[in-house]
């Protein structure tokens, strides 16, 4: 296609605002998905994302549009997702477009990830075509809300599409705006090929498929292609489209996206951000590539059945072809054996790598409580980044622990402002400003602890907050603070992977909490079980779990054997999923009971 | 298909002998016969058996079908019939007429062994003197009698049908009718039961001389009424501690009364054991017949239809016996080899208290050294106090042990 007749853009928003169903009414207009094969939110491919209503992957889709000017454009467009944890996706795939749809939900507004959405698009240059959703809903404003955009943002209200994705009411405008507004891609069509990884996943037959933004130049099926930084040569096995399924084509010229099955078994050749060319005569510089994303959380995963950490770090290796926000490196603890430390984006995107890991490879994981990185000085000036407690050195080498902050922003209804403050201040935040954004709704920036804000921050303050907040969070600071290691000890072991790093004042009571938590939650032994949780040497809290007097047999009723040898098997099972630590079964939601030491359960 | 074992039908002593070559399995001396009645008048709350209310009127054509199917797998039965046992559901609500029936074509299908054990299921309340007398006559000679509880309150928790005086009065007709065997069934573990209430019914168990006592902890089974209360929230879920007191305290309340443990769950006196479920703990092959019976035979386990009237149409339907031990109504089979031989005789010759596993018994029926095969986990479960090995060779639950069974017997699956 002419570079001219081409217009790349991504959709994004604040999650739920309905980025995925306006995709499935632009893949309706312009006919790239016949009615036949038709869904809800049809880029949402995974299971996962279906099941929870919730885009995780950012996906590419080419769509021919004819439009009023009797010409027919070819336009890239890209679906990300609005959850938080998922930003990483979002600025890559803004780096594979000239323009964004930044969509607002009508009867919500400008809500926190609008925002941190639309200033990446805004560092990346993009044209922005703002568009107001949901219009269909009786509580929806949409005057109002476009009003609230020109003032927020500065684009003009009368620009501001109104349409509702679910009925499509002037949803073809907005494929006009897009020719109109966005400008075609920049790149060379005479230069050497040079083109983008934004994305990739594994593919058993086809190898590693990377996702590509040609940037300059032609590549065909028939080159040699080298990949400029990890300098693997590969004649692709297939190159093609996303339309939105796979589809051969021949070539993918400056401009366009697609993909190239390069046949590479090897997971690290191909690195998202690497810049694709061709071999002998090829681009002689790199594209700029991403930025790293920076992991805010860790958590250790070991494989249930230690047999399977071969598996593990397999899965390990494809999955972040396909989310290169993963990072992890291998780790053994005493208590769960060999596995791997691994950082995310957030405790949602963990719980979503965790999820994938299990039903895409077929694992049985166990995860150890999220932890966030420490910096800890020791008496002789050096500084180590502690990703896990029982990494922490002796407490008599260490002359100060910092402690990771970040800066919040909150978008909320007045009404709440006085439940958020509490919450923060439990959480020991500092407070920082708040503005009012139009007469009820305000934004409050506050500072906080992040080891705070992944244990139950988001929840408490979704129902603190009737649902109507929304948060951002980024990166502030480190400070010291008065922090000691928790240990935990069962039957008189300490277990690395229960251990925590707590704030002196809350080591009591946590300690406790977290006693009578695993008192519940790990199943009567045969021989009687103490727990203790310490700080050093002195014992905070005792509890044990009494030895099991008896359990219950079915009746072997009329002769049923093999019902009864089933009971058996699967009482084995649910064995399995128990970790043995020392003698002690220990159930996976052991390790995660420190996430929920402030429920009433 | 299988190959018929009848010529070493009658060797006795088979049992006993001590070196086999390792592939022969020795042949089982007698065979048990289960005959299930999947029919009651309404369904217990903790019941999740294969039985159908509403639906009696089906009863004679299910009967019929019963010997038709014994006539189908019956002539090709490896060893002679040394028990029958009528089990439910409520046999009692089958007309004695139809049991007679049966019996007497089971007679001329099947060798049955001289003075064979005929155990029929009765719920209190549904029979009269008459029908005893009739089912006496007819062969039954041992009666299974639901009891349950002495507690009124737990017996509306059950929904059973019936009281405590229900119960005495069947019993003492069934002793008048000529039943020198009567079983008794409790259950205890249940949720709100406390040690007093517990031996109150064992107690008034007793006090009707019952010959045998079957006493089960209460499990709380899948899809029935019990589980959805508890699981709302409306019933406490059973207590196993006081489940375990109320056990320990029937130990040695029952052998004072001259009672003795000879299964987990299985009380009897002296001589009085059921020879019917000793068969299936014993591992020894045993035919069964109906809607949702299991049997294993011929190194075969097999199961079968569930719905009576399914299993009406496929007897019904049938023309011709099939490979043994399997009739039309069969759905499920699976072969047994060696190895799962092996395990299910430790899970089931397990639950034998007394007798337990005997390494000889093992060594002839599988041509294997117990201790070469399961070395390990027998060693496991003797460090853990859960088993004891006798002077004579033999393994079997410890006092903790009969308690852990699931623990126990889960080391061998
Ligand atoms: N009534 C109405 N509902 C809509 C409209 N657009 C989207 N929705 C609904 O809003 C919910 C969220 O829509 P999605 O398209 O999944 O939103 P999204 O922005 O892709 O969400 P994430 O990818 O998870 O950030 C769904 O229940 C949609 O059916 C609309 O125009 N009108
Ligand atoms: S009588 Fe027995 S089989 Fe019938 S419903 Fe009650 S417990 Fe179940
Ligand atoms: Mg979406």
């Amino acid at each position: 296609m002419e570079i001219s007749k081409i217009r790349n853009f991504s959709i994004i928003a604040h999650i739920d605002h309905g980025k995925s169903t306006l995709a499935d009414r632009l893949l309706q207009l312009t006919g790239t998905i016949s009615e036949r094969d038709m869904q809800e939110q049809v880029l949402d491919a995974m299971d996962l994302e279906r099941e929870r209503g919730v885009t995780i992957k950012a996906s590419a889709v080419r769509m021919q549009y004819a439009a009023q000017d009797g010409e027919t454009y070819e336009m890239n467009l890209i679906d990300t997702p609005g959850h938080v944890d998922f930003s990483y996706e979002v600025s890559r795939a803004l780096q594979a477009c000239e323009g964004a749809l930044l969509v607002v939900d009508s009867t919500q507004g400008i809500e926190a990830q609008t925002l941190a959405n639309l200033y990446m698009a805004l560092e990346q240059d993009l044209e922005i075509i703002a568009v107001v959703n949901k219009t269909d809903l009786p509580a929806a404003r949409p005057d109002e809300i476009a009003q609230e955009i020109e003032d927020l943002i500065g684009l003009d209200a009368a620009d501001v599409l109104q349409v509702s994705a679910k009925t499509g009411a002037n949803v073809d405008r907005i494929l006009e705006a897009i020719v109109r507004k966005i400008p075609p891609p920049k790149g060379d069509p005479d230069a050497p090929a040079r083109a983008l990884i934004f994305d990739s996943h594994y593919d058993a037959y086809k190898g590693v498929i990377a996702y590509v933004r040609v940037v300059d130049g032609t590549i065909t099926k028939a080159d040699t292609l080298r990949l400029m930084a990890s300098r693997a040569e590969i004649l692709p096995v297939e190159i093609g489209i996303f339309n939105p399924n796979m589809q051969p084509i021949d070539s993918l010229s400056v401009g366009e996206v697609g993909y190239i099955a390069t046949g590479l078994k090897t997971v690290r050749e191909c690195r998202v951000g690497d810049t694709v060319t061709v071999a002998g005569h090829g681009a002689q510089k790199p594209l700029p590539g991403y930025k790293q994303a920076k992991p805010m959380v860790f958590a250790g995963f070991y494989p249930s059945d230690n047999d399977d950490y071969d598996d593990l770090r397999d899965a390990l290796e494809k999955l972040q072809l396909n989310d290169a926000s993963l990072i992890y490196e291998p780790e053994t603890s005493q208590a769960l054996n060999f596995g791997f430390r691994v950082g995310f984006l957030g405790l949602f995107h963990m719980e979503i790598v965790q999820e994938r890991l299990e039903r895409e490879y077929d694992l049985d994981i166990l995860a150890t409580a999220p932890s966030v990185e420490y910096q800890v000085v020791l008496h002789d000036g050096e500084v180590l980044n502690i990703h896990s407690p029982s990494d922490l050195p002796d407490p008599s080498t260490i002359s100060e622990i910092r402690e990771p902050w970040m800066a919040i922003e909150i978008f909320t209804p007045e009404d709440y402002i006085g439940p958020i403050m509490d919450l923060v201040t439990k959480k020991r935040g500092e407070y920082v400003s708040m503005d009012y954004l139009d007469s009820k709704r305000v934004q409050l920036k506050y500072k906080i602890p992040l080891a705070e804000l992944i244990v139950d921050f988001y929840d408490r303050l979704k129902s603190g907050t009737k649902g109507y907040a929304s948060l951002d969070y980024h990166f502030d600071s480190y400070r010291p603070e008065k922090l000691v290691k928790l240990d935990v000890l069962v039957n008189k072991h300490p277990v690395d992977a229960l251990a925590m790093i707590v704030h002196e004042d809350e080591a009591y009571r946590k300690g406790t909490r977290l006693v009578s938590k695993l008192k519940r939650l790990i199943p009567r032994q045969l021989y009687e079980v103490p727990i203790q949780a310490a700080v050093g040497k002195t014992v905070i809290s005792r509890a044990n779990v009494k030895a099991l007097r008896k359990d219950v047999l079915a009746k072997c009723y009329g002769g049923d054997v093999t019902r009864k040898k089933k009971l058996l098997e699967k009482q084995k099972k649910g064995k399995k999923r128990l970790k043995m630590i020392g003698n002690v079964e220990v159930p996976q939601e052991a390790f995660m009971a420190v996430l929920r030491l402030d429920d009433d359960g | 298909m299988f190959p018929q074992l009848a010529q070493q039908r009658d060797n006795p002593c088979a049992r006993t002998m001590t070196t086999q070559p390792t592939s022969m399995i020795t042949p089982p001396a007698s065979l048990a016969l289960y005959v299930h009645i999947p029919f009651c008048q309404t369904r217990c709350t903790y019941c999740a058996f294969n039985t159908y209310t509403g639906q009696n009127n089906l009863i004679l054509r299910y009967m019929r079908a019963l010997e038709r199917e014994l006539a189908f797998v019956g002539p090709q039965a490896e060893a002679p019939v040394a028990t029958i046992y009528f089990g439910g559901g409520t046999p009692s609500l089958v007309p004695p007429d139809a049991i007679r029936s049966f019996i007497r074509r089971a007679g001329e299908i099947v060798t049955l062994l001289p003075d064979p054990e005929i155990t029929l299921e009765a719920n209190p309340g549904t029979v009269d003197e008459s029908t005893l007398r009739d089912l006496r006559r007819a062969g039954v000679n041992r009666l299974s009698i639901g009891m349950q509880s002495a507690d009124a309150g737990e017996l509306r928790l059950f929904a059973r049908r019936h009281d405590v005086e229900d119960v005495r009065r069947t019993v003492a007709l069934a002793r008048r009718a000529g039943f020198a065997n009567i079983s008794l069934d409790l259950i205890y573990g249940v949720p709100g039961q406390s040690l007093s209430t517990w031996q109150h019914s064992l107690r008034a168990a007793l006090a009707m001389n019952p010959d045998h006592l079957s006493m089960y902890s209460l499990g709380i089974e899948d899809g029935t009424p019990m589980q959805r209360w508890i699981e709302r929230g409306a019933l406490a879920a059973p207590n196993p501690d006081r489940a375990a007191d109320m056990i320990e305290w029937a130990t040695g309340y029952l052998v004072a009364q001259g009672f003795a443990q000879y299964e987990i769950s299985n009380w009897s006196r002296p001589g009085r054991e059921s020879r019917h479920n000793l068969h299936y703990w014993r591992n020894l092959p045993y035919l069964g017949l109906g809607a949702g019976a299991h049997g294993y035979a011929a190194r075969t386990r097999y199961s079968t239809v569930l719905l009576p009237a399914e299993y009406i149409a496929r007897i019904e339907a049938q023309g011709a016996p099939l490979a043994y031990p399997l009739s039309a109504a069969a759905v499920e089979s699976e072969p047994i080899d060696a190895q799962t031989a092996m395990t299910e005789h430790m899970i089931m010759g397990l639950r034998l208290t007394g007798e337990g596993v005997a390494a000889a018994d093992f060594r002839a029926r599988y041509g294997r050294d117990l201790w070469d095969v399961f070395g390990a986990e027998l060693a496991a479960l003797l460090a853990a106090g859960l088993i004891e090995r006798t002077p004579d060779d033999r393994v079997r639950l410890t006092p903790r042990g009969r308690l852990l069974g699931n623990h126990v017997f889960a080391a061998f699956v």
